[in-house]
């Protein structure tokens, strides 16, 4: 995504300037780390979990980060085979002090949501929040003359984190089709359903197995409304509305508010059978299903806001939610995800591996998405040097 | 009309000299009765000019005092004799109706919203805009697009301050049902409202009424679940997809589930007096109703916190209209043109001396009247704790105007000022009409509205 990369820019060259001397330092050292053969192309480090102290002064509590990366889900999905989704790796809180020594190897990847349709979006699912009180409402850290805290829920500016991550929405498409083949076209969580279709048969969102791969119809769509605290990608920076009309004003920035890269999950599922959907549905799912392709459920491949909200919502063939705060649902609410600033010059390891969703034959469902990622891996750059799209 | 002139139509009524009066004659004045007064204005004060002023009863008002005050200073200033009415929020509409059709009256108009459907009777309002912008820049888009009528490419009205809309919630309350920070989208508004009620009693408290309150309420939740009434261009939306329906049946399920019947049938101001009673759990409203928490209650307001509007659905994010939006017009009939809309353009520099009487609930249209605005939020003399009105700090980026995605037409405000959507609503969790039923008719006569501004 062309926006992320500008507004990277800053964040690269300094990475740059100030990584480089620590990794030329730690490179004798560092002999379980990523392969980083070439400083001058490789001088952006790949992910790794965050420490608990980032978690909490982030205000979060690590505690109660389900599957968090490091702590558990070291085999299982996303990884396969003989796959492992994190490793051991002690230039991680060298490379960065907020980080734990924990390298992860899942990188799961997805669409921007910013109407490109651009499959360029990589991240790194550490773990799960299932409940509010996963938030920290107290927390007090003395940081040599100044005080990191949380109190009521509120940093030192007054905002609650669950308050910040809420602006950034990832959008989970589970399967539908259960077992039985039947096509379930509501989730089983009551507070969730659609009016546009029966209660029963229903899919199950109750734990956060719903939305590990496996489970998945499609690869993720994450929100493009993320903004670069230098300005630019043209989101406005500024308080003055006349500097700001007519561009992009997200209240906060991705990368320089929602620092454990958290999203609120928004899970968005078909109110009708694809294989019967129809006289209103059926010509919006043909549409859609001949610009996107279908996923493994047989219904169509949801790639832009306008997929979700024009097309399926305003016409009554799909419909979104999330799952209760208080955690009685069970399942996801957030994510700890941090997106990948830039996926360029060494943030894709060499044995990173690309979690994504496949077809029953074991091809990608995606094969543009692969592409960008093996070359990535391989290069550092995306294909012909392009932005992915 | 009163002698004066004025119509007498206001709870309170006001007439302000622009000469010095000392205490002793002041207190005289008032005992000789208003006759007395009436005459001894008159030879006084037979060649000053007057200006008339009716608006809108604040709803604290320790701010209104503070207005008279200003509007008299100003008066005093210009050789003017100041006449201030004041009516109940929901009067003005039908005091300035009668003002237009007799035409005769006032000479400023203040109003609460965007008075739209008056843009015939109206000045054009540009050139206080363009005075203003010399010392604060050039028009903001919450006053552009709440105050500019395309058609004829005019302002018809002026807006100086607007009040965010955010949750207001119990954190004990919604702490009983595992959620201490509040319900951050709607589905959480709806699964923990309902525990609320069935396990403690407490029903929520969002005003679905008649009134300003519930107007406001509805036209967010609509709109936050892309339920847009009209489109960009002003053409009927509602109803031609499937997000009415559904915003419909939404409301329907949070009422049954969590509602309380009282929500239909509140008076204005009804959600506030609820939620300062502890009856309700949750409410939307301008943060007039912590600072009477906090003046009557300050207990009360402690457990009383802050958050932006839920999250919506269908990409619409987090967002809720403006409570209030300030504007003022100066009648195309008005006796004293130009002292009103030097008032007007006066009243701009006090804007952050507004924001201080009204105890922070009037955000200035011109940020940099107030330009420690997040400064303020962050340290707060009268909350507990000091930051909690920082949750408003974007309230600027979630707020869009009366009218949104398009401008507030004509069309659009008589949509609001006829209670058309609360009636839709109501007539739905009444039982009275299906979801599907009641957007229709609902359509019909918004398409039936903006037909006849077509007209025009």
């Amino acid at each position: 995504m062309n926006r992320i990369h500008k507004g990277t820019s800053l964040y690269l060259t300094a990475v740059a300037l100030i990584g480089l001397p620590l990794l030329a330092a730690s490179g004798s050292a560092a002999a379980q780390t990523t392969a980083t053969s070439n400083p001058a192309t490789n001088f952006n480090p790949p992910p790794c979990d965050y420490s608990d102290q980032f978690y909490q002064d982030n205000g979060l509590d690590p505690t109660q980060v389900v599957g968090r990366f490091g702590t558990a889900r070291r085999t299982g999905p996303p990884a396969t085979g003989s796959q492992v989704n994190w490793v051991a790796d002690s230039t991680c809180a060298t490379n960065d002090p907020v980080r734990r020594n924990f390298r992860i190897l899942a990188t799961t990847g997805g669409f921007s949501d910013n109407g490109t349709t651009a499959p360029n979006q990589f991240i790194s699912i550490l773990g799960f929040v299932t409940n509010q009180n996963a938030f920290e409402s107290a927390y007090t850290r003395k940081v040599g003359g100044s005080t990191v805290s949380i109190t009521n829920s509120d940093n030192p500016r007054g905002e609650a984190m669950q308050d910040i991550v809420s602006n950034f929405e990832a959008y989970a498409m589970v399967k539908q089709r259960l077992p039985n083949g039947v096509f379930a076209t509501n989730p089983c969580n009551a507070d969730m359903q659609s009016p546009l279709a029966p209660p029963t048969p229903c899919f199950e969102l109750n734990t956060v197995n719903a939305v590990f791969t496996p489970n998945l119809r499609q690869d993720w769509r994450f929100a493009s409304n993320r903004n670069a605290m230098d300005g630019s990608d043209n989101n406005c920076i500024s308080d003055d509305t006349t500097v700001c009309a007519g561009i992009s004003d997200s209240p906060y920035g991705y990368f320089c508010d929602d620092l454990l890269g958290m999203w609120i999950l928004t899970y968005v599922w078909y109110t009708v059978d694809p294989a019967n959907p129809g006289p209103t549905c059926a010509p919006v799912l043909q549409d859609l299903a001949n610009r996107n392709g279908i996923s493994l459920d047989g219904s169509p491949i949801i790639i832009t806001s306008t997929d979700t909200n024009d097309d399926l919502e305003g016409n009554g063939c799909g419909a979104e939610g999330q799952l209760a705060v208080d955690g009685s649902d069970g399942g996801a609410v957030w994510l700890v995800c941090p997106a990948i600033p830039d996926p360029r010059n060494g943030a894709i390891a060499k044995d990173a591996f690309l979690d994504s969703v496949h077809l029953p034959n074991g091809k990608p469902q995606n094969p543009k998405l692969t592409q960008n990622f093996l070359s990535l891996q391989k290069t550092g750059q995306f294909p012909n040097g392009g932005d992915g799209s | 009309m009163g002698p004066d002139g004025t119509t007498a139509i206001g709870t309170s009524k006001m007439i302000i000299t622009g000469k010095p009066v000392n205490r002793r004659d002041f207190i005289k004045q008032a005992a000789a009765g208003t006759a007395a007064a009436s005459l001894f204005s008159k030879r006084a004060l037979a060649s000053q000019k007057t200006l008339r002023i009716l608006k809108w009863e604040h709803f604290l008002p320790d701010y209104d005092h503070w207005f008279e005050g200003a509007v008299h200073d100003w008066g005093a200033a210009h050789d003017t004799r100041i006449v201030l009415d004041k009516v109940p929020v929901e009067k003005i509409g039908a005091a300035a109706w009668a003002e237009v059709k007799s035409g005769r009256g006032h000479d400023v108009c203040i109003f609460p919203w965007p008075p739209a459907e008056y843009y015939q009777h109206t000045i054009d309002h540009t050139a206080i805009y363009a005075e203003v912008a010399q010392k604060y820049g050039a028009i903001p888009q919450l006053a552009y697009r709440s105050t500019f009528n395309l058609k004829n490419r005019r302002h018809f009205a002026f807006a100086d301050f607007w009040m965010p809309s955010p949750l207001h919630f119990y954190q004990d309350y919604w702490g009983k049902v595992g959620m201490p920070l509040g319900p951050v989208h709607y589905g959480a508004l709806r699964s923990g409202g309902r525990k609320l009620r069935d396990q403690f009693g407490i029903p929520s408290g969002l005003a679905f009424s008649s009134t300003l309150e519930g107007n406001i309420t509805l036209h967010t939740m609509l709109y936050a679940r892309r339920a847009w009434l009209l489109d960009g261009h002003g053409g009927v939306l509602f109803d031609k997809n499937m997000f009415a329906f559904e915003a419909l049946k939404y409301l329907e399920a949070l009422y049954k589930e969590s509602g309380t019947p009282e929500q239909l049938t509140w008076g204005s101001a009804g959600n506030v007096h609820a939620m300062l009673a502890r009856k309700t759990s949750s409410t939307t409203n301008a943060i007039s109703l912590l600072r009477m928490a906090e003046k009557q209650e300050p207990q009360v307001a402690a457990k009383m916190l802050l958050q932006p509007p839920p999250l919506g659905t269908a990409g619409m994010g987090i967002t809720a209209l403006p409570h209030v939006t300030n504007c003022s017009v100066v009648w195309s009939f008005a006796r004293n043109p130009d002292g009103a809309s030097q008032l007007l353009a006066n009243l701009v520099d006090l804007s952050k001396a507004g924001y201080e009487k009204s105890l922070g609930c009037n955000f200035p249209i011109y940020p940099k009247t107030v330009p420690d605005l997040i400064v303020r939020l962050s340290k707060d003399a009268t909350a507990d704790p000091s930051y909690k009105y920082v949750e408003l700090k974007d309230a600027l980026h979630w707020t869009p105007n009366l009218g949104v995605p398009g401008f507030a037409t004509p069309a659009y405000m008589e949509i609001f000022n006829s209670s058309l959507v609360p009636r839709m609503v109501q007539s739905v969790l009444r039982g009275e009409h299906e979801a599907k039923d009641a957007a229709a008719i609902a359509a019909t006569e918004m398409q039936r509205i903006v037909d006849k501004w077509e007209r025009v």
